[in-house]
């Protein structure tokens, strides 16, 4: 196989030897319960280990009681957490895949709302988010932050962990120590950078002497802190080389970001351009002769493999991306590229679930999270099975449905599949939202999806074929606002993103739903020359872009483009002047009324459910199932699990 | 192992738990709160007295089920003396689950049986709900349920119709969890329609929207459920929490509707708790200090009439204090009195209003009780940081009381009134010194805003009860260095906080809080979102001056989430006039204006400014310390007061238990 031949090659890491450049580099997943790792660790690990990755680093492992920033944080400080590591390394030993502990102590990047301890700290700074005081360490504390992580290391051995990173990257007491923004101390552990790192080189000793020769140890850093007065490139530069002379420290990895600060840098969405973080292993590989893992938004082999080529690091952290497809090493290898589900950078449900204290999961992959779940056996293979509607519900729940043994006609109406998809992903910035709609359609020509478009299933067709099964997944259809009335400049962003009307002049875009629909028109309308004003009831324009770290570069842009922000306003009526439309609305938290004089205004309110078929159909001799936007108009993770759930009970 | 003046001490009234109710009608009378904690019947049973501990998210489930900390949590309120106990509200669907710890009462059946095992003579009520179209698809991955398809306000999901089959589930979801929980010994069940609830959603305007028969009859659900809920338990005890004002009079339930209501249902429950609750009630539901205690006094009153004696009518919401309780019951406005945070803040409250002594007082703070939250933090109260955590923290009279060495306390604040307090409770010699002329710390400054007021009655208990244990208090007498050095003793730190040393002529927050604030326009530089700048914002703007505040958050307030303040501190403020400054960092100021920067984007802008208050964090006070000395709170951290009074207690834990165990 001569394709990516960067990728696909082995690579000596201190003792280890890895089958190839992919790293599984640690992410959280608040799979842990109780502070101990679970079953779902094991499965989860595992399956992108019998995937093909070439190595595996676990979320991050606690060194201290002081340390629990967030509740599913892993307790590797106490003992018990052995048998989980057993589990996890076992499961992934199986495959042949080397895995990683990570060790960490988030320092003053926590609060006490867990550990009901003073957060530990370089220096009484509090975090940008927690924003809680903490304690500057004093001596005896700083002794017993290393032996934690000497004592985690001693239980990884046990667990029978390959080695051990230490994450000084993006929260991390060691960060904080490394960073001249929160350390402020006069003594041996604050001012050059030589003591700044001290604790560092100290953590390393330690455990160092625990691991032996015969484990790995790798140290995370970050490249840039994107912070004031934060730690820049060259620290990172001369921090690796730092960590390559104490002749201890088999790799080294790469972030940028704080997480608490700049997290959406650290986890970019697809408004970042990929490989955009590249730089980093760049520099330090030029610096140091120990391997640099480099990672940021790396979607498919093909980009992995020429950032391989280009120098520009030795190994390729690929998270989402094996999140979204755990065969994604096994794919490329097999010359299977194209069928990689790949990841949409969407952060909807990894990223977007990690901040909300919810266990991790996927946009596109269904199984993401429930690996540990044993999918039933089909009740009855080989039946009929007719799905109505080709968005992201009727797809996914046609490939679960053949790849579980049925046979599946899927009827679409249109002659273009994916539903909504193609109409959220017409806005240039969205674009990479529509690789949904090709992994899906790919996935049901391989699972042998018999896919008729252009083709309307109405209740007598489906009547006439007399199906073992029909699954209704006919989506939604925009809803008119009451105040509206029939004014044909106040339309849906479906009728501009769907071509139905091309707003142009001045045009207040009311925001019902607080996510892309609008900011993303919004963009749009204002790239075509629109004066455009985002109006919303909400307390913040965009405000679910936060949770999949939009918002941010959401702003940045619309500021650029001259995009006006209104929160806080409930729309009361709108009539026609001319041309124009008089827009009412009233300040809700102040009860003052006020009016704009527009030349569109365009909604992004909640949908209305198309369910004629499933009314229809009551009563019919076959079971009907109702999935996704036809049940309720909601988002597209709603339409692929319920979509794979009911083909999964079939 | 516990000597006997420890109880009496620290908790003079829980030493003998069980409530004698014959032998307690002395205190009763002493403090005039006889008919408040006297027994009263139900359906043929007692509840020990007219108090009741309300359902409220605790998170201290495990899984779907109630835990053994539910069970000490539930248990410590049942001896201090609470009538009737409403546990956490159960789910009574799958189709439900509205939060990672909410029970689900299929699973609740043994975690009902142990609640009521452990909380005798009090009555237990198991709370049932179904969060409806106001739940969370983030755990289940399901559909939310709900009568119309419209969409919840705060999390904007659209939910899923409900049609005959699902109503049909829900009603026997209610019977069966009905069923279970009197099988499992409660004395019966509580029937959810106030703040989230699916029955309420069907009672309103805003959700109904159903053309059948459960829009044209809006009622016939909640009336179908307490039918079938009636032919489960037979004859226990029937509950109903009722929403009796959405506050969205254009379309939801209305005091009006409600008293019709009410007496539609009234013949068909055993208890009525009247709560206001709706779509667009945000924090109203349980409010923290900005609204009055006993908000819903007059509410209450009027569906009492309403129902003319058919039901006895629960008056709920922020009623914290036994004598506001007893003259609501002696005004008719009701025949018990919920008493929920107040049970929180003080697990023995009925014991203390009987022997009429002072129960550590609710505040109303809402800073660590209401955790309906993403993180889960377990329930607690600042002033009793015990609370949630019964099974783990030690109790007052677990710890030992050993040692004659004298102790020294420095700083009269939360922390060092908390440690001198339970240091005096373990029969210890204490002096508390504090160097300014007032107890209180940093409480005194914090009481200064608006809606905070409260906060100074928990200073002001744990003085009291500093000097009635026989602390030694000396005030404006700061301690030195010297002082530490020739004292034989053992000595606590607990000297609070100081300001960052900021720019000429910046104010701190504090000051600008005890006031005057120079001339001119106003910018109050906020970087934490927490009370101080928004009281200081407030103040301000009540005094008529030009204020801005900034923030580098979206919004102002951001660390108010959990006392359910966000939302209302930034109307209150945008209704008071003052500017909010957004996504800005404060750069400079000079000659009048400052200079902002958008956060995000750098684009900077001036705005006028003459005087700068900053509402900064601020840094621990360490003139005093040297490694190795015990100290506790702002001193070792500037944080909340939850902090300070734990570190307070577990300075003055670790001196009883050292001398117990040496």
């Amino acid at each position: 196989m001569s394709r990516f031949t960067h990728l696909l090659s082995p690579l000596q890491l201190g003792p280890l030897v890895l089958k190839n450049r992919v790293v599984f580099s640690a992410h959280l997943t608040n799979y842990a319960e109780g502070g101990l790792p679970t079953e779902q660790h094991a499965a989860y690990y595992a399956a992108r280990a019998e995937g093909g990755a070439g190595l595996i680093i676990t979320e991050e492992h606690s060194t201290h009681v002081t340390d629990w920033p967030y509740e599913k944080l892993i307790h590797g400080f106490d003992r018990r957490v052995i048998e989980g590591y057993r589990r996890i390394t076992d499961a992934v030993h199986a495959h042949d895949v080397p895995i990683l502990a990570q060790l960490n102590h988030n320092g003053g990047q926590a609060s006490s709302m867990y550990s009901r301890l003073p957060v530990w700290a370089p220096s009484p700074v509090p975090d940008p988010l927690f924003r809680e005081v903490p304690k500057a360490l004093e001596l005896q504390e700083i002794r017993a932050v290393v032996d934690g992580y000497a004592l985690v290391a001693e239980h990884c051995m046990e667990g029978g962990f390959d080695g051990v990173e230490l994450q000084c990257s993006h929260s991390s007491i060691v960060r904080g120590f490394l960073s001249r923004a929160t350390n402020h101390r006069t003594d041996l552990y604050g001012g050059v950078l030589g003591n700044r790192a001290r604790l560092l080189l100290e953590i390393v000793a330690a455990v160092r002497s625990v691991l032996g020769p015969g484990k790995a140890l790798g140290v995370r850093l970050c490249g840039d802190e994107l912070i004031e007065n934060g730690s820049t490139l060259d620290d990172a530069v001369a921090v690796a080389r730092l960590c390559e002379e104490t002749g201890q420290v088999d790799y080294i990895n790469t972030s940028i970001g704080v997480a608490t600060a700049t997290l959406y840098m650290i986890e970019a969405s697809m408004q970042v351009p990929p490989g955009y973080a590249m730089f980093i292993p760049s520099a330090i590989r030029e610096a140091v002769s120990l391997p640099v893992v480099g990672v940021g938004r790396f979607k498919d082999p093909l980009q992995a493999d020429r950032a391989l080529q280009a120098g520009q690091a030795d190994l390729i952290g690929v998270v989402r991306g094996q999140i979204a497809d755990p065969d994604f090493v096994r794919k490329a290898r097999s010359g299977a590229a194209q069928d990689i589900r790949t990841c949409l950078s969407c952060n909807q449900e990894c990223v977007g679930r990690m901040g909300l204290n919810r266990w991790l999961g996927c946009i596109e992959n269904p199984l993401a999270g429930r690996e540990a779940v044993l999918l039933p056996t089909p009740r009855r293979r080989g039946q009929r099975v007719l799905v109505v509607g080709g968005g992201p519900a009727g797809l996914q729940a046609a490939v679960t449905a053949a790849e579980r043994g049925h046979h599946v006609t899927l009827f679409e109406k249109h002659e273009r599949l994916g539903g909504q998809v193609p109409v959220a992903a017409s806005v240039p910035s969205r674009a990479e939202f529509l690789d949904i709609t090709r992994n899906l359609v790919s996935a049901a020509q391989r699972a042998g999806v018999d896919v008729k478009t252009v083709c309307e299933a109405t209740a007598e067709l489906i009547l006439s074929e007399a199906p073992d099964v029909v699954v209704l997944a006919t989506g939604a259809v925009p809803a008119r606002p009451w105040w509206a009335g029939d004014l044909v400049r106040v339309v849906d962003v479906r009728d501009v993103l769907e071509g139905r009307a091309q707003p142009q002049g001045r045009v207040v875009l009311f925001d019902d739903l607080g996510f892309h629909q609008a900011t993303s028109v919004a963009e749009l309308l204002a790239d075509r020359g629109c004066a455009v004003e985002v109006m919303t009831p909400g307390m913040v324009v965009g405000q679910d872009l936060g949770i999949t770290l939009d918002l941010e570069t959401w702003n940045v842009k619309a500021a650029a483009k001259g995009i006006e922000q209104t929160t806080d306003v409930v729309a009361m009526g709108a009539v026609a002047e001319g041309d124009r439309i008089i827009l009412t609305l009233q300040h809700h938290p102040t009860g003052t009324d006020l009016t704009r004089t527009v030349d569109w205004v365009v909604c992004a309110v909640q949908q209305r459910a198309d369910d004629a078929l499933w009314h229809q159909l009551r009563g019919a001799a076959f079971a009907v199932h109702r999935i996704g936007d036809c049940l309720a108009p909601r988002r597209a993770h709603a339409a692929v699990i319920e979509g794979h759930r009911v083909a999964v009970g079939l | 192992m516990t000597p006997e003046h420890v109880d009496s001490a620290v908790d003079p009234v829980t030493a003998d738990a069980s409530p004698d109710l014959t032998a307690d009608l002395a205190g009763d009378r002493a403090a005039g709160l006889t008919a408040l904690t006297s027994a009263v019947s139900l359906r043929g049973r007692t509840a020990p007295s007219r108090v009741l501990f309300g359902p409220h998210e605790t998170n201290l489930g495990r899984g779907r089920a109630l835990s053994e900390r539910h069970v000490a949590y539930y248990a410590a309120r049942a001896q201090g003396g609470a009538g009737i106990i409403v546990t956490e509200t159960a789910s009574v669907h799958d189709s439900d689950w509205p939060y990672e710890r909410a029970p689900l009462a299929a699973e609740c059946g043994p975690g009902w049986r142990a609640v009521v095992d452990a909380c005798g003579p009090a009555l237990v009520l198991a709370s049932l709900g179904h969060t409806g179209g106001q739940g969370s698809s983030a755990y289940s991955q399901q559909t939310l349920w709900a009568p119309s398809p419209v969409a919840d306000a705060v999390s904007r999901e659209l939910p899923q119709v409900m049609e005959a089959r699902e109503i049909a589930l829900l009603v026997a979801g209610f019977a069966a969890a009905a069923s279970l929980a009197v099988a499992s010994g409660c004395a019966g069940v509580e029937i959810e329609a106030g703040d989230r609830s699916v029955l309420r959603q069907f009672l309103s305007g805003i959700t109904n929207q159903r053309s059948d028969a459960y829009g044209t009859d809006k009622a016939l659900l909640l009336r179908e459920v307490l039918v079938a809920v009636r032919a489960a338990v037979g004859d226990a005890i029937v509950s109903l929490r009722l929403s009796c004002d959405e506050l969205a009079p254009w379309a939801g339930v209305t005091p009006d509707h409600a008293a019709v209501l009410a007496d539609e249902v009234a013949d068909l429950v055993d208890l009525l708790v009247v709560v206001r609750a709706g779509p667009y009630a945000g924090s109203a539901y349980r409010p923290d200090a900005h609204s009055p205690e006993g908000f819903n006094a007059s509410l209450c009153r009027d569906i009492r009439t309403a129902v003319a004696g058919r039901v006895p009518v629960v008056l709920q919401g922020s009623v914290v204090s036994g004598t506001f309780a007893q003259t609501a019951l002696d005004d008719s406005v009701c025949d018990l009195v919920e008493m929920t945070r107040a049970q929180i803040a003080d697990p023995s409250l009925v014991a203390h209003l009987r022997a009429g002594t002072a129960p550590r007082p609710c505040v109303l703070c809402n800073q660590a009780c209401r955790v309906r939250d993403a993180r889960n933090p377990l329930v607690s109260c600042v002033g009793e940081p015990r609370s949630g955590y019964e099974t783990t923290d030690p109790s007052a009279s677990s710890v030992g009381a050993g040692g004659q060495r004298r102790v020294l306390v420095v700083g009269g604040g939360p922390a060092g009134l908390e440690c001198a307090r339970v240091l005096a409770a373990c029969g210890r010699d204490v002096e508390l010194r504090e160097a300014t002329d007032v107890l209180g710390g940093a409480v005194n400054d914090a009481s200064l805003g608006a809606g905070r007021e409260r906060l100074r009655d928990l200073t002001d208990w744990l003085a009291d009860e500093c000097r009635r244990l026989g602390v030694t208090v000396t005030l404006s007498r700061p301690v030195t260095a010297a002082d530490l050095a020739s004292y034989e003793g053992d000595v606590v730190l607990a000297t609070g906080s100081r300001s960052r040393e900021l720019p000429d002529g910046r104010l701190t927050g504090r000051e600008a809080l005890r006031g005057p604030v120079p001339e001119g326009a106003v910018l109050v530089h906020d970087p934490i979102g927490s009370w101080e700048g928004i009281s200081v914002a407030e103040k301000l703007a009540a005094e008529g001056r030009d204020v801005r505040i900034v923030t580098g958050d979206p919004i102002v307030g951001t660390m108010l989430s959990l006392t359910g303040d966000l939302a209302d501190c930034n109307t209150r403020l945008q209704r008071a006039g003052v500017t909010r400054e957004l996504k800005s960092l404060l750069r400079s100021t000079s000659e009048g204006k400052a200079l902002l920067e958008d956060v995000w984007t750098g684009a900077q802008r001036q705005v006028p400014c003459v005087v700068v208050v900053d509402c900064g964090h601020r840094l621990p006070l360490e003139d005093l310390y040297v490694p190795g000395l015990a100290r506790a709170g702002d001193c070792v951290a500037p944080r909340t007061i939850l902090e300070a009074v734990l570190e307070g207690r577990r300075r003055a834990h670790e001196l009883c238990l050292e001398l117990v165990g040496a």
